[in-house]
């Protein structure tokens, strides 16, 4: 009896299994949840900002729209048309009531400004007077 | 007997099997250490864009900074100028008055880049009133 007081004494005497048990629910739940990859054109290249402010965490209801550099629109890595790109923010604009959500133009360096100018006229004629750019604050992905 | 003595033995000291599950878990670990990828962190550049066309020129209202960029770079006061001269040009103009009005202009054959060089220098020397014409 008393060997098997000194044998608890000396070792931890914790029950593992429910923290295992929990710590595997938290690990299951974070690999179901993780999103490996994120809806955006790959192809896009943009140009360096490197002092507007960071985009730190985008309010859910930011619309960016993709822009490649022969002009294709994509939102989420969907291409569209302009007309349909049309079709959504004024379905957004009329959803919220009102124009002042964050759109953002996240446009190839090498795009021609007409193509940019396409997508700048839909937005302001559903009424977003503001409109911003996506650049690269500071290189982190190592590309090229 | 013996059975009862067996399970007060095992409910006592519960012999877990760690090798299996530091396995696994060092198999996770190392999942996403590899799997992780540094995204390039992001800016915001924004602009108003006002309602074209239909308004006056605004070459002709006065204190108005126009910038014209076409496809080789930038023009300010109808002369090229290389993005450093430009910078120095407004930042002799942004020490006395931020909130003077920046038009840039872009012509349709010009690349994104040089409107959004153009942005990042106004925002570096805190010009915040700006505006993108199309031509």
């Amino acid at each position: 009896m008393a060997k098997v007081k000194k044998a608890r004494s000396a070792g931890c005497d914790l029950n593992m299994t429910p923290m295992i048990d929990v710590v595997f629910q938290l690990i299951i739940f974070f690999v179901v949840t993780l999103k490996m990859t994120k809806d955006e054109n790959k192809e896009i290249e943009l140009e360096d900002g490197k002092h507007g402010p960071i985009i730190k965490e985008m309010p859910p209801q930011t619309l960016v729209i993709e822009l490649d550099r022969r002009g294709r629109i994509s939102i989420h890595n969907a291409r569209m048309g302009a007309d349909v790109l049309r079709d959504i923010i004024v379905g957004r604009v009329n959803r919220f009531r009102n124009t002042n959500f964050p759109v953002l133009i996240r446009a190839d360096h090498r795009t021609p400004h007409r193509e940019v100018k396409r997508v700048m006229d839909v937005c302001t004629g559903a009424g977003i007077w503001k409109l911003s750019f996506v650049a690269i604050q500071e290189h982190k992905a190592n590309r090229k | 007997m013996k059975v009862r003595k067996q399970r007060r033995i095992t409910n006592d000291q519960p012999q877990l099997e760690m090798t299996p599950m530091i396995d696994v878990v060092f198999q996770l670990l190392i999942f996403f250490i590899v799997t992780i990828k540094q995204e390039d962190i992001l800016s915001m550049l924004s602009a108003a864009r006002p309602a074209s066309d239909k308004e006056a020129d605004p070459e002709k209202q006065p204190n108005v900074l126009n910038i014209e960029i076409n496809k080789m770079g930038f023009v300010y006061r109808g002369t090229p100028v290389s993005r450093n001269l430009l910078e120095r040009r407004l930042a002799s103009i942004a020490e006395y008055d931020k909130k003077v009005s920046v038009v840039i202009r872009c012509t349709g054959d010009s690349p994104h880049r040089f409107l959004v060089q153009t942005l990042d220098v106004c925002y570096k020397l805190g010009l915040t009133n700006l505006a993108i014409f199309s031509m």
